[in-house]
């Protein structure tokens, strides 16, 4: 793990006032907050304020990809090794349908989960810490700062109503 | 895996070893227990022998005393196809199921090897020189108590034996089961004349046979069929011929009647005299003198027929002129026999047929007789014959075991055989001296006057045995004495001295005279007729013949064309081919009618005690439409006890039932019979579904009047006031045009551009007249040769599994309600249609379109998914369940095999390939030579055996081939029109004497 | 969701807390039932896998083909297990779409049902042809002898519907247990906590991370539905594109899918039914669940009740010998015994789950649930026996199973067993995260939100 970034780390019992404390942060500018939470939640969503993943872009140059790609295959295929079959045409479109779907949905998908990955997982923010509850039942928002402004910004989360509150040193 | 499925064929081990490095790796550890051979490449080679190009050699079928002409394919030393030989005026270039089925007489697993002796009742193999030394020795010492018990006379050998027991003072006894003794006496007395008349079926335009089956087992079977094609096949011009048969039970032949009558057995001679009664009136001319006269009446009452029905017969065939009577066959021969055939002599002489569909004078010399026989079995008996040589005979199987054949067999101090597999006679002699297979050796055939057929070695003998004739020239060196005289070096020297008298007697020089005859197989000399007028010597008497013996049932016997006498029962292509009429596979049954089965309660499969006085057998039931409710039916040539592993413990043996064979022949029909129930069942191995089209328009017929106002299938049904089938959308019919006219899958655009399919291509087609077939299964037969198709065995039959690419359907029509019972019989290999179901649904490309039309199956492609089998709708594809080939090529089977032919491995879809390998072969040589093919010249397996030529093969483009004028016919139709998938073949509806039968509609009969 | 919420009647009124360590009990050591019930799928699966060598090395005959029917009892449940996993995606993902509160608690075991029934249906294709050492010819791969596979061919379709549906029906049970194995993960001590660390890829569900995953599953979710309609289309057309009577039918592809979600909920009904009891969860997968469920059985068994119907009479109808007497003989034929267990307990047991007793008792449902699985296995059986009377009457046939058809069968069951009882005992089989989703979190402020 790369070295850790100095800041303070609140844990949250209650939803509102986790999301109160995030607005709140990030009026006062502090940007690259990290939250963390047991499973999807709109509200904090919201709080956080991020703009839709760009993993639908992923999806959607997959899924076209697929669909190109199969009937790329098949046609060629068919060209370069024709054979007569049933007295069918030997480029018969509507028998490539199929397979044309289902590559659509297969590299769609692919493309999917690797979007995920690149975005989440591979480009996760490093060196922040994390607490086994946040998967539990508490909130986590971690605030970048180092120094004075730790100490303000701890301050600011007590009041908010932080169950806990730790430092991270550099 | 796959390969060591081809491992028991030696030829292809090499092949397979250069195949895959998975593949190398299995056959060689398969193969690394087998001796390490040095491989020597092939320079210096025999004249007639190029490596991968067939020699034909002509040579004469010995599988029955008809005598055929051969054509015998090689390949690389191997004799590996029987075809007619073209030339030969009993055959003209056709073959049987049983001709073809020589081969696996020739590579039989069961064939002896090197003499034998028996000494402690067990056999020790001996040299030659000693088996030939202690024959010698015995037939020395023998004088007058020698004694030869030969099969059918078939030529310069017959007349060695002779000549050989004649010189010792011995007796020479020929004999067979299926002789025509009855016949012979029968002309005797009437005409004076000792010997079997030809018969001329294309001529005759009216055919009555009473019980003379002359398409299964009666006569020259393969030349009767030709003949019977060529008068009753219907043609627009000729019309066509009708066949009326009075019989017990309909055989083959009474399925391919127009009419066929069950009348009481026994009572055919009165019907034949009462019909000859008639037609002397009709023609106003005397009776001959001592000639009975039988009333129409007394006929009726006699056979249960009605007695218009009987005029109405007799005129119809004093109508036809020339007509023709027969009778004589197996399923009749009761004590009466030499009545029937005398009163048959008689109506074809009232008819005055003599001369024209009868003649004399061409002998079909079937041989000496049961009297004969029992005369030496008597003096074996009385201990008068010392040695007894068995020559080409069975007789401890081929007579009923009251006849006690085998206890007189046994008194005899000495018995040789010269047998070429251990069967029920040279199981019990003392000595046997292994003969050579008729494709092994040199020898003649004399099957009627006039014609000479010659055999000559096609390859080396398959085992270390001798020709019987160098044997007894050689022993009768040994025996020096009166035998001193045969002294001929060889067989061969001793055949050309006789060829050169010939010669001489024809004043042509030997050594050309031979030549030729070697390379036309023979000489055949046109038959002179000798005029014959009636004398009727003795009278005839007319009632019917005692049937003896107590029970509900008369005992009918059934001699199929495939078992013959019980010959054919060695040999798993006759077993696993269907019998004709019932489509049963290797066992044996019992036939009852409906009417009869209902009565006992009796279902298909229960096994049934058949008694009578002389003792019982055991068969699962059968229910046969065409047979008297009074009678049982019984296939005779099963229940062998040796004569091979595939013969051995196959069913009852149908003699078993008989008395001893008393007078000038044996009465095969003259047993009443019990039946009993035992409560057992067996599934029967039978090939046929559904014996009912249900409508479905699969074999048609039309009658006789609307083909000769040229009426397609269609409007005959319609003018019979029959429900047309389907009528098709107008695309169907548009999608359907154009067949006839060979236009087939012409217009496919861009398919028809890409790869080998630009350019234009030949179309093959083949037509099948259905008024020609007669169901003889002799296509079948010939395509098990010629594309080495593995027999599966009576388990798999059982489990449907058989793998005979054209099969034989056998429908029935009427039978309910009174209406006659009809058989239809289809033809049925893949119909390569255009439109091929089972293409397109290959995911591996197996299955495929070729540019000249052909259903293609790559099978080293197919992977076996059998979505082809399932998507066939005329069930044509056979899948390899187990590794079948394994089985049935066990050595030395496997030297049959036709280079030209894959064998099919396990789990592979295989079927009908219209024998592309000839096609190409014919392409090739095309090529080479620079001729085009020519219509004709180029043929299926199956065409060329027809005997009826019902089967035509060839390029559907091409405007002159026959197929294509033939697939114009008006009676032409597909199977399955309407389901458009363009079949290649064409069918012509069978032409009928009368309205077809009813058909069942479709959803109504449910079996 | 705020809707959904309302939309559920019986939540179960707990914590956060309490919901991840209810589920993390299921994982909980395992007692002796369970290591017999996993033996016992061994055992079977052991021998089929048996059964199957043989075959390889003696060839199909072993099984009871008799032509004319040259597919049977491999087929048959080859397409049986297809159908079983229908049912997983379909709750999973299409009422995902829907918004359908119900499927929270169960769409994690039925999404698991699905891949393993998925997985066992993938074996057949190999097992049933006839050279099974190269079914890789199937696949479309470059290869030294130019050769490329027919995609006319349904059987290709088949392959590749199969292939992406594995795939697809795959990443998306793996992708919705990471967030789940990742709070396991943090319960977890020992060993067990290096391996689901492993397994949760890291994930920390961070605000960044949730973002991109919800919207990617949504993305998954809208991919799978239409594929779930697509695979058993697919499947169907391999007899619906043939021409055989009974086979070659326009109804086919909504026939079976129908079907296939018919067999699928009903082999959830058979296996959530002990495994709820077993695991505990009564409280998480309520009655509210079954009668949802149940409801959507006698739909599309009433589906299935009209297609019966249908078949016969457009075999009536058409006036073709051919159909006709197909359908006759599927009722009354040598077969009727096996015609009328795919009608009896498919038509018409399906109907008993219009009363609400019905549904709600778990006994009764466990019942019929047992009858569906085996009504749908004999309607492939059925079908398939089509074959049996085609166009050549002289070529009819009947067939007989034989011990390795039944072998086969036996393993097939085992191998799917096997894979579920492993998976119950190691994965949570109740998705955690969605159903917290539907838990309101503690407020300061009093009132719910908005």
């Amino acid at each position: 793990m790369a070295k850790n970034t100095a800041g303070v780390l609140a844990s949250f019992e209650h939803i509102d006032a986790a999301c109160d404390t995030i607005r709140a942060l990030r009026a006062k500018g502090h940007k690259h907050l990290t939250v963390y939470y047991s499973h999807p939640n709109h509200e904090l969503e919201e709080a956080c304020g991020h703009h839709t993943s760009p993993v639908r872009l992923f999806t959607l140059i997959g899924g076209l990809t697929g669909v190109t790609a199969a009937f790329a295959m098949q046609i060629w295929m068919n060209r370069d090794w024709p054979l007569l079959v049933g007295g069918k045409p030997i480029v018969a479109i509507p028998a490539f349908v199929v397979i044309g779907f289902e590559l659509t949905v297969l590299i769609g998908s692919l493309a999917t989960l690797f979007g995920v990955f690149l975005l989440s997982v591979a480009m996760r923010n490093k060196g922040v810490i994390y607490d086994g509850r946040y998967s539990d039942d508490r909130i986590g928002v971690f605030v970048p700062a180092g120094g004075a402004e730790a100490a303000s910004v701890e301050r600011m989360l007590r009041d908010a109503g932080a169950v806990e509150v730790k430092h991270a040193a550099a | 895996m796959s390969d060591n499925d081809q491992k028991s064929v030696s030829r292809r081990k090499f092949l397979s070893v250069l195949g895959t490095t998975s593949a190398g790796a299995a056959v060689l550890s398969g193969c690394s227990t087998e001796k390490v051979e040095k491989l020597i490449p092939y320079l210096v080679q025999s004249e007639d022998q190029v490596p991968g190009v067939a020699t034909w050699y002509a040579s004469t079928c010995t599988e029955c005393s008809a005598g055929c002409g051969l054509h015998v394919r090689t390949r690389e030393g191997r004799a590996v196809k029987l075809e007619g030989n073209p030339e030969h005026p009993v055959n003209a270039g056709r073959l049987c199921a049983m001709g073809q089925a020589g081969l696996q007489g020739l590579y039989n697993p069961g064939r002896i090897k090197g003499p034998m002796q028996k000494s402690g009742g067990s056999w020790r193999q001996i040299s030659w020189d000693d088996a030939i030394a202690l024959l010698g020795q015995q037939v020395g010492a023998a004088g007058a108590g020698l004694a030869v018990l030969s099969g059918a006379p078939r030529g310069s050998l017959t007349g060695f034996l002779a000549d050989f027991t004649a010189a010792a003072g011995g007796r020479l006894v020929r004999w067979e089961p299926f002789d025509q003794t009855a016949l012979r006496l029968a002309s005797k007395r009437i005409f004076g004349r000792d010997e079997v008349p030809t018969h001329d079926f294309a001529k005759a335009k009216y055919i009555v046979s009473f019980g003379a089956d002359f398409l299964d087992t009666w006569g020259p079977t393969v030349e009767n069929q030709r003949q019977f094609a060529e008068s009753h096949g219907f043609s627009r011009d000729g019309g066509m011929a009708k066949h009326v048969y009075f019989a017990p039970r309909a055989s083959l032949t009474g399925l391919n009647a127009d009419e066929w009558h069950g009348i009481k057995p026994g009572s055919e001679t009165a019907l034949a005299l009462a019909m000859a009664g008639v037609l002397l009136g009709e023609r106003g001319i005397a009776a001959p003198a001592g000639a009975p006269s039988v009333s129409v009446e007394q006929a009726a009452e006699a056979t249960g027929l009605k007695a218009e029905d009987i005029s109405r017969f007799a005129k119809e065939f004093a109508a036809a002129q020339p007509s023709l009577a027969v009778a004589g066959g197996i399923g009749s021969q009761h004590a009466g026999a030499v009545e029937l055939c005398a009163a048959v002599h008689l109506l074809n002489y009232a008819a005055g047929n003599l001369g024209e569909t009868v003649r004399f004078g061409g002998d079909l010399d079937r041989g000496d007789g049961q009297a004969a026989f029992t005369a030496l079995q008597q003096a074996m008996e009385a201990g008068q014959v010392k040695v007894l040589l068995v020559h080409e005979a069975n007789p401890v199987y081929g007579t009923p075991k009251a006849g006690k054949f085998a206890e007189a067999l046994a008194k005899v101090p000495f018995k040789v055989s010269t047998s070429l597999y251990v069967d029920e006679t040279s199981s019990q002699c003392d000595l046997i001296l292994p003969g050579l297979h008729a494709l092994e050796r040199w020898d003649d055939a004399n099957p009627r006057a006039g014609v000479w057929g010659l055999m000559q070695p096609v390859m080396e003998p398959v085992y270390p045995n001798r020709n019987s004739g160098d044997v007894l020239l050689a022993a009768s060196q040994k025996a020096g004495g009166v035998f001193a005289k045969f002294a001929a070096p060889s067989w061969e020297a001793y055949l050309k001295d006789r060829w050169a008298a010939m010669a001489k007697a024809r004043g042509r020089d030997a050594a050309t005279f031979w030549r030729e005859a070697l390379a036309k197989g023979g000489v055949y000399e046109p038959e002179a007729a000798v005029p014959v007028k009636a004398v009727v010597a003795g009278a005839v008497a007319t009632e019917a013949p005692a049937i003896e013996g107590t029970g509900d049932f008369t005992l009918v016997p059934y001699a199929s064309s495939l078992l013959y006498d019980g010959r054919g029962t060695n040999k798993p292509w006759l077993l696993e081919t269907p019998d004709p009429v019932t489509k049963i596979t290797w066992h044996a049954w019992v036939e009852l009618h409906p009417d009869a089965a209902a009565k006992l309660d009796v279902k298909e499969g229960e096994i049934l005690k058949v008694t009578s006085a002389h003792g019982s057998i055991e068969a699962p039931a059968y229910i046969y439409p065409g047979l008297r409710p009074d009678v049982v039916a019984i296939p005779m040539g099963f229940g062998h006890t040796e004569y091979g592993e595939y013969a051995k413990d196959r069913g009852p043996n149908y003699l078993d039932l008989l008395g001893p064979a008393t007078g000038e022949f044996v009465a095969y029909l003259g047993t009443k019979v019990t039946v009993e129930r035992l409560r057992e069942y067996r599934k029967v191995a039978k090939t046929e579904g559904n014996p009912r089209q249900l409508g479905r328009g699969i074999a048609e017929a039309m009658p006789v009047a609307y083909a000769a106002k040229g009426l397609t299938v269609k409007e005959a049904a319609t003018a019979a006031g029959h429900p047309p089938h389907e009528i098709n959308t107008e695309a169907e019919v548009k999608a359907l045009e154009g067949w006839r006219e060979g236009q087939v899958g012409r217009e496919d655009g861009e398919g028809r551009r890409l790869g080998n399919y630009a350019g234009e291509h030949p179309l093959w087609g083949m037509t099948i007249d259905l008024g020609k077939c007669t169901g003889c299964s002799a296509c079948s037969t010939a395509c098990y040769a010629e594309n080495n198709i593995p027999w599966v065995g009576e388990d798999q039959v059982l489990r449907g599994r058989e793998l005979s690419w054209i099969r034989i359907e056998r429908y029935w029509e009427g039978g309910t309600d009174g209406e006659p019972v009809e058989a239809r019989f289809v033809p049925m290999p893949c119909q390569h249609c255009d439109n091929a179901p089972c293409e397109p649904v290959c995911p591996v490309y197996a299955a495929y379109h070729t540019p000249d039309g052909l259903n293609g199956q790559v099978y080293n492609r197919c992977v076996g998914t059998r979505y082809c089998a399932n998507n066939c709708p005329y069930k044509v594809r056979y899948f390899n369940w187990h590794a079948y080939a394994r089985k049935a090529f066990v050595a030395p089977f496997e030297l049959q095999l036709n280079p030209d032919v894959v064998v099919r491995a396990r789990g592979v879809m295989e079927k009908c390939t219209f024998c592309v390998h000839r096609i190409r072969g014919a392409q090739h040589t095309a090529k080479v030579t620079g001729a085009p093919i020519k219509d004709g010249e180029l043929t299926t397996a199956c065409a060329q055996a027809c005997p009826s030529g019902a089967i035509v093969f060839g390029d559907l483009n091409d405007p002159q081939s026959r197929v294509r004028q033939i697939a114009q016919d008006p009676r032409g139709y597909h199977i399955l029109e309407d389901i458009n998938v363009r079949p290649a073949i064409t069918y012509l509806a069978k032409v009928v004497h009368r309205e077809p039968a009813h058909a069942a509609p479709g959803g109504g009969e449910q079996h | 969701m705020a809707v959904a919420v309302e939309a559920a009647p019986s939540q179960p009124t707990q914590t956060h807390a309490d919901v991840t360590r209810d589920v993390v009990a299921t994982l909980a050591p395992a007692t002796k039932g369970y290591y017999l019930l996993l033996f016992g799928a061994v055992g079977l699966f052991l021998i089929g896998a048996i059964t199957l060598l043989l075959i390889v090395k003696e060839g199909l005959g072993l099984a009871g083909y008799q032509p004319p029917v040259f597919w049977s009892v491999f087929i048959t449940t080859f397409v049986f297990w297809v159908g079983i996993g229908h049912a997983g995606t379909l709750i999973s993902a299409i009422l995902y779409l829907f918004r359908s509160p119900w499927r929270t608690a169960v769409y994690r075991a039925t999404e698991a049902m699905t891949v393993f029934a998925v997985m066992t249906a993938a074996l057949f294709p190999i097992i049933h042809i006839g050279r099974q050492w190269i079914f890789y010819w199937l696949l479309p791969y470059p290869n030294q002898r130019y050769l490329w596979p027919n995609f006319k061919s349904p059987l290709m379709w088949d392959v590749f519907a199969i292939g992406t549906y594995f795939t697809v029906s795959t990443s998306f049970l793996i992708f919705g247990l990471i967030p789940d194995v990742a709070a396991v993960r943090d319960k977890a001590t020992g060993w067990r906590k290096t391996v689901y660390s492993l397994l949760s890829l890291n994930w920390q569900g961070t605000d960044n991370q949730w973002r991109h995953y919800s919207k990617a599953y949504l993305y998954l979710a809208a991919l799978a539905a239409p594929l779930v309609l697509s695979v058993h289309s697919v499947v169907s057309w391999d007899f619906a594109s043939s021409l055989i009577p009974g086979w070659h039918g326009t109804i086919f592809a909504p026939y079976f899918v129908a079907g296939a979600i018919y067999s699928g909920v009903g082999m959830v009904f058979t296996l959530l039914i002990p495994l709820r009891k077993y695991l505990k969860l009564e409280h998480m997968i309520t009655d509210y669940h079954f009668d949802n469920m149940a409801k959507l059985t006698l739909f599309t068994g009433t589906i299935l009740f009209y297609a019966y119907g249908m078949e016969y009479f457009v075999a009536w109808y058409s006036g073709n010998t051919f159909e006709q007497t197909t359908f006759f003989r599927r009722a009354f034929g040598p077969a009727w015994w096996a015609g009328w267990s795919m009608i009896i307990p498919n038509a018409f047991l399906s109907q008993l789950l219009w009363f609400r007793k019905i549904r709600t008792n778990l006994t009764s449902l466990f019942v019929i649930s047992i009858f569906i699985n085996i009504g749908m296995w004999f309607e492939r059986y059925v079908i398939i026996q089509s074959l049996t009377n085609d166009y050549i009457p002289y070529a009819w046939d009947q067939m007989n199973p034989t011990w390795a058809d039944w072998g086969i069968l036996a393993g097939s069951f085992g191998w799917f067993g096997m894979w579920f009882l492993l998976f119950a005992k190691n994965f949570p089989v109740v998705a955690i995260q969605e159903i917290k989703e539907f838990i309101p979190m503690p407020r300061k402020r009093a009132g719910g939100h908005h």
